[in-house]
């Protein structure tokens, strides 16, 4: 419940046109079913609708609301493009800030970096930079998503990661509306600076409480600007495209070429990985499961009648450890030596590959559909959703292993014909900051919603997913990561990390005004996030229960 | 069909917000990245595709009820098929503007009916056209031109001028110089005069849905009687009413249809009509939404289930309307220098006039054609050239406003200036 006073205020902080309790409204922001069976919840309508929702405009204006929640004991979550279940109100006294409004960007071209508000896209800050020779990193879902939200607040990885680094590395400044509403000032803006050029030293870098691997998810406050660094873009200033997306025809420079490359099991292809990354070559990389959500997107019907056929099937399946690779040469020297050298990794770990240069048509989808990061969202094609597993930053190894165990997990489910049949290895997962071998793998998994039987198929897949990320101690990653809950649950068994969350969630929101529903509950509603967790998903109802006892246990010494 | 109907296409909805945008492909700026005008005025997600589509579940479920303030929120959208596009660059499963139609259509069973669409709606019943104006004078923008009357003799071609174009003395010559423009390539039109009567569009995209029926059947009768083969349009609203609304709602006009831009084309590239006189200007063009992608005729007709299932041939995503023949035509007038803005085709920007928006919130709809303009503005173009009255007038009136120095000039009349005049 919001009061009529507290809604009196926000009104007259905003102007009355951007704020609304109508229901109708608030239930947009109440609707958030992309990976809404990750924490068990229902895929339609999150358990909480906002008892308000408001559009700021300016970081005074967020500062202003922060302020009235704290005021009037409401919590408060911000949110950018709004997409995916960690934008739900995490109780019924949410306030949800939506910051559409705060819209900015400009280039430092000289010292290449973009400084933005929340609502500014992936695409816009590329299409601007690429006038300048410049590009910036985005992440797997999609070019319409905010950097800022990415950098600041959620995972970061994304396939252009080889060359452009990923998320919460490129950050180097932010303007953060701290959970009290103070206005914290991170980076050389930290300094009393105006400028955005630096990142590390000499002012304060607080990165890693700042949003630490998965990012907080609005449970610290509000990120209102930040400071992204920008990478060199070796291709047209602004390339020409015909199109919206499986129709593009675009203009390639003849330095450029994609290719589909083939592993013949997945020792070879993390082999292939570790090749790419010392060799330093490369501009976009990226598991792209071509048997699975890449034929899936790209032609959906004609894939579910392929996979029924047992010839084909094992063409596919053969064909499963396969990655694309986009090699952009500033010069036709450059391009060369990139090619020659991919061509010795891919033979020296037994594979083949085919150059889609050599396809005009396909090409032009591929190489804009990655470089712009438009064609991720066509995954949904098949399905109407999909959900993920697994996804941890960790050496390349280590990522391929978790897609093997996704893999293996989803197989049982195919089987007994509880998922739609993807030929069960979906993963996708690139490389990050070239040569150093970090890499993640997410296990995908299509499923129509519409279909009960496909969601309890998903929901089984994640609980089994979860049983053997605690088994195998494998790092949290955007497909289990999220939840007040979830970090109280694995923190014990994957190096007490849920300490150090709760430290800083405690330190920073004392009052816990900053909605923590997808960061980590504080102490005092641990018990309540648990349990809740629990009813979700019965199958860690023993664990739970493990949990609050040992507490209890501890709390009764004296 | 019913709201209820497209349950499936709503909750397919992943709440990505690609609607917001224009096809991610195609941004080329920070400037003019976004698509949805009543997003980009009002900012609440309740005002995007998405959003529009929750709402619906919402009220389908019970969860919010359909009161004024919601009634509100869902007229003020232009219908301008941007959201749709952008949706359907990733999904086949969902037909969002038919939601947004349903939407409507269940504000006025509700009752929730706002002032003025009612007051084009009982122009309409009263005098056939949605302007208020006298059925009697509905032929008067045709005098002294020389051209059969259909209900005295049949013709090859029916022109349909539309309600905006008979009446809207502004843009008279307009249509004045589509007929013209018939006549200088031989073609052998008729009009309905004072019988022509609304297209009955406006109607069905206001929620009036049964109302376009009578109007449809009277289409179809006058067509019939015309004995003509074709007919031929100046007004975007019209064709798409006739490509698309009747189709779908399974009224067959059983000719062939065209946008005057389409014919003109045709007529240019057979050589019957030869520009010749240079008119030099810098001009670009601006897609009518109507035209360009809601122009694009009714590809539905699949009785399946699943619309997962469903063959891509009947996907209505925009990219088959009417884009070419009107730059065929400008880029066959000597001397001018036609340049593109950003967002064009069927990821065009809206003018701000349609669904009913310019008649209820003329506010938004100027608001609107202010944001295109800034846009026509950026390619330093000296005149906007279109092919909806719509258009023209919401520009127009913009102008007029804002002291702009901006020149609107229908394509028609355009290609009658390097033709020679009448
Ligand atoms: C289909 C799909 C695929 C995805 N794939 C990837 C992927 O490959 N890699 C990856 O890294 N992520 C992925 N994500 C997760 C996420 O959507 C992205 O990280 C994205 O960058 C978030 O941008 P956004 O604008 O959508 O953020 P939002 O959805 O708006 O916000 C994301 C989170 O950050 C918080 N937040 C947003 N802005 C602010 C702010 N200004 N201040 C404080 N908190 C804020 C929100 O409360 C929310 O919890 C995926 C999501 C989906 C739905």
């Amino acid at each position: 419940m919001i009061s009529k006073e507290a809604v009196r205020e926000l009104e007259h902080a905003l102007g009355a046109e951007f704020v609304s309790c109508e229901p109708a409204v608030m239930d947009g922001y109440a609707y958030q079913p992309t990976h809404a069976e990750i924490l068990g919840l229902e895929t339609k309508w999150c358990p909480y609708r906002p008892v308000a929702v408001v559009l700021p405009h300016t970081t005074e204006e967020v500062q202003a609301v922060v302020r009235i929640c704290n005021a009037h004991k409401l919590q408060f979550k911000a949110l950018s493009t709004g997409w995916g279940i960690w934008n739900a109100p995490g109780s019924d006294n949410v306030v949800q800030i939506d910051l559409r409004r705060m819209d900015k960007l400009t280039i430092d071209t000289k010292n290449m970096i973009a400084v933005m508000e929340p609502y500014v896209s992936g695409a816009q800050i590329q299409a601007e930079g690429m006038k300048s020779g410049l590009n910036v990193h985005m992440v797997g879902c999609g070019c319409h998503a905010s950097p800022l939200a990415s950098a600041t607040s959620l995972m970061g990885p994304g396939c252009s990661g080889i060359t452009t680094g990923y998320s919460p590395r490129n950050v180097l400044g932010v303007e953060w509306v701290l959970p009290d509403g103070e206005i914290l000032r991170l980076g050389v803006p930290g300094q009393g600076n105006d400028e955005w050029f630096y990142g590390d030293g000499p002012g304060p870098s607080l990165r890693g409480i700042m949003r630490g691997t998965l990012g907080a998810c609005g449970g610290l406050g509000v990120f209102t600007k930040c400071a992204l660094k920008l990478f060199p873009w070796p291709g047209p200033a602004q390339p020409k495209v015909e199109g919206v997306l499986m129709d593009a025809k675009v203009e390639i420079p003849g330095t450029h070429s994609s290719f589909l490359c083939f592993l013949p099991n997945l020792s070879r292809f993390a082999d292939a990985f570790y090749k790419i990354s010392n060799a330093e070559i490369g501009y976009f990389m990226g598991k792209h499961a071509i048997t699975g959500a890449l034929l899936a997107g790209c032609m959906p019907r004609a894939y579910k009648n392929l996979v029924k056929s047992e010839t084909v099937r094992s063409i596919l399946t053969a064909l499963q450890n396969t990655f694309v690779i986009i090699l952009c040469g500033r010069t036709q020297r450059e391009y060369d030596y990139q090619h020659k050298v991919l061509k010795q990794i891919i033979a020296d770990c037994e594979g083949f590959m085919l150059n889609i240069g050599h396809v005009p048509l396909l090409h032009s989808m591929l190489w804009w559909g990655f470089i712009r990061n438009s064609l991720p969202p066509a995954i949904f094609r098949a399905g109407g959703r999909f959900t993920t597993a697994f996804g941890g930053f960790e050496t390349i190894d280590q990522a391929v292993f978790q897609s093997k165990i996704g893999a293996v997990i989803k197989q049982e489910l195919i089987d007994s014909g509880d998922m739609m049949d993807d030929l069960a290895d979906n993963s996708w997962g690139g490389l990050y900051e070239g040569s150093s071998c970090l890499a993640h793998q997410e296990e995908l998994a299509i499923f129509d919603p519409r279909e009960p039987k496909q969601n309890e198929g998903v929901n089984k897949y994640i609980d089994k997913a979860m049983e053997a990320s605690t088994k195998y101690t494998i790092t949290p990653g955007i497909g289990f990561g999220g939840g007040g809950a979830v970090p109280h649950m694995l923190g014990p068994l994957i190096y007490n990390y849920h300490h150090w969350l709760l430290q800083i969630k405690e330190t920073l929101d004392p009052g816990n005004s900053a909605d923590p529903s997808f960061f980590i509950a504080p102490e005092a509603e641990k018990e309540k996030y648990l349990r809740d967790y629990a009813r979700r998903r019965p199958q860690v109802a023993r664990l739970v229960e493990d949990i609050l006892a040992a507490d209890k246990k501890r709390s009764d010494v004296p | 069909m019913a709201l209820q109907d497209y349950t499936n296409d709503m909750f397919g909805c992943s709440r990505c917000s690609l609607c917001k945008w224009i096809p991610q492909n195609q941004v080329k700026s920070w400037r003019f990245a976004k698509g949805c005008p009543s997003m980009d005025r009002y900012h609440f997600h309740a005002y995007s595709g998405s959003g529009r589509m929750i709402m619906g579940m919402s009220m389908l479920d019970g969860r919010s009820e359909l009161g004024d303030a919601v009634a509100e929120i869902i007229y003020k959208c232009q219908l301008c098929g941007a959201c749709q596009v952008a949706c359907m660059a990733v999904r086949d499963d969902i037909d969002l503007g038919d939601v947004l139609l349903e939407e409507r259509a269940r504000c006025v069973e509700e009752g929730f009916l706002l002032p003025e669409h009612m007051e084009f709606i009982e122009s309409m019943k009263r005098e056939d056209n949605t302007l208020g104006m006298r059925k009697a004078d509905r032929g008067n923008w045709a005098k002294g031109l020389d051209i059969p009357d259909i209900n005295l003799e049949r013709v090859e071609v029916l022109f349909h001028a539309g309600c905006r174009y008979s009446y809207d003395e502004d843009l008279m010559e307009t249509v004045r110089n589509a007929v013209a423009l018939l006549k200088k390539g031989g073609v052998k039109a008729g009009i309905a005069g004072r019988d022509e009567a609304c297209c009955g569009g406006r109607a069905y995209e206001t929620g009036y849905q049964g109302e376009m029926k009578k109007y449809a059947d009277d289409m179809a009768g006058r067509v019939k009687a015309s004995g003509a083969a074709m007919l031929v349009t100046p007004c975007a609203d019209c064709y798409y009413t006739f490509k698309y609304l009747y189709p779908k709602n399974g009224i067959s006009l059983d000719v062939e249809v065209l946008h005057i831009t389409e014919l003109a084309d045709r007529l240019i590239r057979a050589g019957t009509i030869k520009p010749k006189r240079a008119v030099p200007m810098k001009v670009t063009y601006h897609d009518p939404c109507h035209l360009g992608r809601r122009g694009e005729a009714y590809r539905g007709g699949w009785s399946g289930e699943n619309k997962l299932d469903r063959p891509i041939r009947f996907k209505q995503s925009g990219e088959k309307g009417v884009f070419e023949p009107p730059r065929n035509i400008i880029r066959s007038i000597p001397g001018i220098e036609f340049v593109e803005m950003e967002r064009i085709r069927e990821w065009s920007y809206c003018c701000g006039a349609g669904g009913g928006v310019l008649e209820a919130f003329p506010e938004f709809a100027g608001w609107t054609a202010r944001e295109r303009m800034e846009e026509v503005a950026s390619t330093g173009a000296e005149a906007l050239v279109t092919a909806c009255p719509w258009c023209v007038r919401v520009f127009q009136d913009t102008i007029r406003e804002t002291g702009s120095s901006l020149k609107v000039i229908d394509v028609t009349e355009l290609l009658m200036r390097s033709l020679g005049g009448k």
